[in-house]
């Protein structure tokens, strides 16, 4: 009896080593922000069906690129599942880091979303599913191109137009854009630069910043900094959004996630008056930036089976319609085309529109320091400091000194 | 067994944890860090990482800018952390009330007072400018950290209202230490209060001035946080330091050879400076 008694907390440890193993786990790292919250909310989801112990690494989106890429470099196996941005995407697939995906997506998903999930981008294997249908929309005030009988602008000259007549007539500016150093010059000027027929790379895969057509496309950038608040070469984000929300500026490229703030009376004195239109034309039909979230499963992952249910199943059609009424843009063609979902975000048609032709950022693993170099030289331009040619020019040669490094 | 080493056996046990931590967290991390600035992307010996070094116009441009932050601050918060430890040192009562009331910047971590800077720096909605319109000035050409040539002074002010106190404390304690029967023999004497404070209070305060120099331009030259909420280093490069750039070099870019060449400098500068004003301070004992 006695013996018995002392092998009980053996016999406990035991039972409590064996439970804890023998329950399924997942770990997933999500970005904290309004993507990450809808994912984390369908991950609690499908653990409690599955019966699996869930933990959820949520990192500021500063954070989670560099967690994630130490976790893939030095095989860790630390995540199952990883959420990403689609840029960092031909960062975090070299090497064999990311696990092919065993089944085909199906036809539903918006193909410049399955697009950017595979290596070699656009033909190759699938790495990863889109779960976030990211790309940029064209805001404008239609109550005042209405006053000033003002068309939706269909081409950049109409945006610098409109901007000049609604500047002169409000006590607001015309335009309003971000041109901090980095990713926020970048991304607002590519739908311009690509609009005005330029391109980063040439077809071997050179920088070609140095033409024609990026010297104009970064010039009438310059033009509408000056229909736009002044101090816009610090502006970010946050910014650009305050300006719409404050009702001080009557246009701006922006993101599906401001959507919803510019119709919430608590935060807007423009609620029903943005409209939202496609990327404007230039020398070519204007495409938006495509800035979709994708999940991936790390190949040392050592649930890679679960992980890829879980995959899945998130990224269903009914997952993605729950997951659009938490706020996130689907990927999917029948969720965007949901009467329910329609009649209740009434940016849904301008939305698919945008993504249905959107571009993504070049597929290259060192795009976050060739965005780096790049916004360095858009914002010194915006600025006045370098002139629109100098400043590609300069931003070329750091881009072959990159893209030289990284061979 | 000399007899050193027999007295010295019996303390090993004890000091040995802290020795094994230190190595563990200090001295093979640095170690590391030394070995990763000599190697390249496919893993073989290289002094690339420092030839690029003298070569990147973008780091010179930072570390100039680094220095001139560092410089800049440094003495204008030296200049107004004396006066305002003189001027509370000279109050007849009250000091305590003035000296916590001053100390409140401080107190708050960096982040918190860069993202209330940034909310009052805002060229439209911000409190600074909005109450310059309030007064009838038109504020438009003051867009403070969104200009280039507004941008640096604008974090160095934001650093001086943080950072101030922190001289005006040593100063301060510096001060209160000193003994009181030379000044009142020299006030005996007829001495006027500009020699009291040149003859007197400054040599025998110089010892805690290097001090919250040393202290105070260490702090300075790995400046971070501040200008990474503040600005991000822009606009184009006008605020960009040493510790921004490295940081975005190891983890934007994930390039850990050259960000450690980097820091090597970094560490090597701050050396040089901490070995010249310690040999100072030395000189004056």
């Amino acid at each position: 009896m006695i013996r018995g008694w002392r092998l009980l907390p053996c016999a406990l440890l035991l039972a409590a080593c064996g439970g804890t193993g023998s329950r399924p786990s997942l770990t997933i790292a999500i970005n904290a922000g309004v993507e990450g919250d809808a994912l984390k909310a369908a991950a609690n989801e499908w653990a409690a069906h599955n019966s699996t112990r869930l933990e959820i690494v949520e990192l500021p989106y500063a954070n989670l690129f560099e967690k994630e890429l130490l976790d893939l470099t030095s095989r860790t196996g630390a995540y199952d599942v990883i959420m990403m941005d689609d840029p960092w995407f031909p960062r975090l697939v070299e090497n064999g880091s990311l696990a092919p995906l065993e089944r085909q997506p199906d036809a539903d998903f918006l193909t410049s979303c399955l697009d950017v999930c595979r290596e070699p981008y656009r033909t190759g294997t699938y790495y990863a599913l889109p779960y976030v249908g990211n790309s940029q929309l064209f805001f404008y005030r239609k109550d005042l191109f209405d006053r000033y009988g003002l068309a939706e602008p269909a081409t950049w000259d109409d945006v610098l137009n409109a901007a000049r007549k609604i500047g002169a007539a409000e006590k607001m500016y015309g335009y309003v854009m971000r041109a901090a150093p980095g990713n926020a010059a970048v991304t607002d000027f590519m739908p311009l630069y690509w609009a005005f027929g330029a391109e980063v790379f040439d077809a071997s895969g050179r920088p070609a910043l140095a033409t024609t057509e990026a010297f104009d496309s970064l010039r009438f950038m310059l033009e509408l900094g000056k229909y736009s608040p002044p101090g816009y070469t610090g502006f970010n984000a946050d910014e650009v959004s305050a300006h719409l929300l404050q009702s001080t500026a009557a246009m701006s490229i922006n993101w599906p996630a401001w959507i919803a703030a510019m119709d919430d009376p608590a935060r807007s004195k423009a609620v029903g008056k943005i409209a939202f239109a496609q990327m404007p034309s230039a020398r070519r039909k204007g495409v938006a930036e495509l800035g979709a979230w994708l999940l991936a499963i790390p190949a040392a992952s050592k649930n890679r089976e679960r992980a890829a249910n879980f995959l899945f199943w998130a990224t269903e059609a009914a997952q993605l319609k729950q997951a659009a009424l938490r706020g996130n843009p689907p990927t999917r063609r029948s969720v965007f085309l949901d009467p329910a979902l329609r009649a209740r975000f009434r940016s849904f048609p301008a939305q698919l529109a945008s993504l249905e032709t959107a571009r993504p950022r070049p597929r290259t693993p060192h795009w976050n320091e060739i965005e780096n170099a790049f916004g360095l030289y858009l914002s010194r331009a915006n600025a006045g400091s370098v002139s629109p040619e100098e400043a590609m020019r300069r931003a070329e040669r750091e881009i072959a000194a990159i893209v030289q490094r990284g061979k | 067994m000399t007899r050193s080493l027999q007295r010295t056996w019996p303390g090993v046990p004890w000091v040995a944890p802290a020795i094994a931590l230190l190595l563990a967290l200090s001295i093979y991390p640095l170690l590391y860090a030394i070995q990763v600035s000599f190697t390249g992307r496919a893993g073989e010996f290289t002094f690339s990482h420092y030839v690029r070094l003298t070569q990147d116009k973008l780091f010179l441009q930072a570390l100039g800018q680094t220095l001139l932050y560092t410089a800049v601050a440094l003495a204008i918060e030296f200049v107004l952390g004396f006066a305002l430890a003189l001027l509370v040192d000279s109050l007849p009562r009250g000091r305590g009330f003035f000296r916590a009331g001053l100390l409140a910047p401080m107190l708050l971590p960096p982040v918190v007072v860069a993202v209330i800077w940034r909310l009052i720096y805002n060229p439209q909605f911000g409190v600074l400018n909005g109450t310059l319109r309030a007064m009838g000035f038109n504020p438009d050409a003051l867009t403070w950290t969104s200009g280039e040539s507004s941008a640096m002074a604008s974090v160095i002010l934001v650093d001086i209202w943080e950072w101030t106190p922190f001289l005006f404390l040593l100063l301060s304690a510096g001060l209160q230490a000193i003994p009181q029967e030379p000044l009142e023999a020299a006030r005996m004497d007829g001495a006027s209060s500009w020699q009291i404070f040149r003859d007197i209070l400054l040599p025998l305060l110089k010892p805690v001035i290097l001090l919250a120099i040393l202290l105070r331009a260490m702090d300075l030259m790995r400046i971070f946080d501040q200008i990474f909420i503040l600005t991000q280093g822009g606009p184009g490069f006008a605020t960009e330091t040493i510790s921004l750039y490295i940081y975005r070099t190891a983890f934007r870019f994930f390039n850990f050879g050259y960000a450690a060449a980097m820091s090597f400098l970094g560490l090597a500068l701050t050396i040089v400076f901490a070995r010249w004003l310690m040999r100072l301070m030395k000189v004056e004992r």
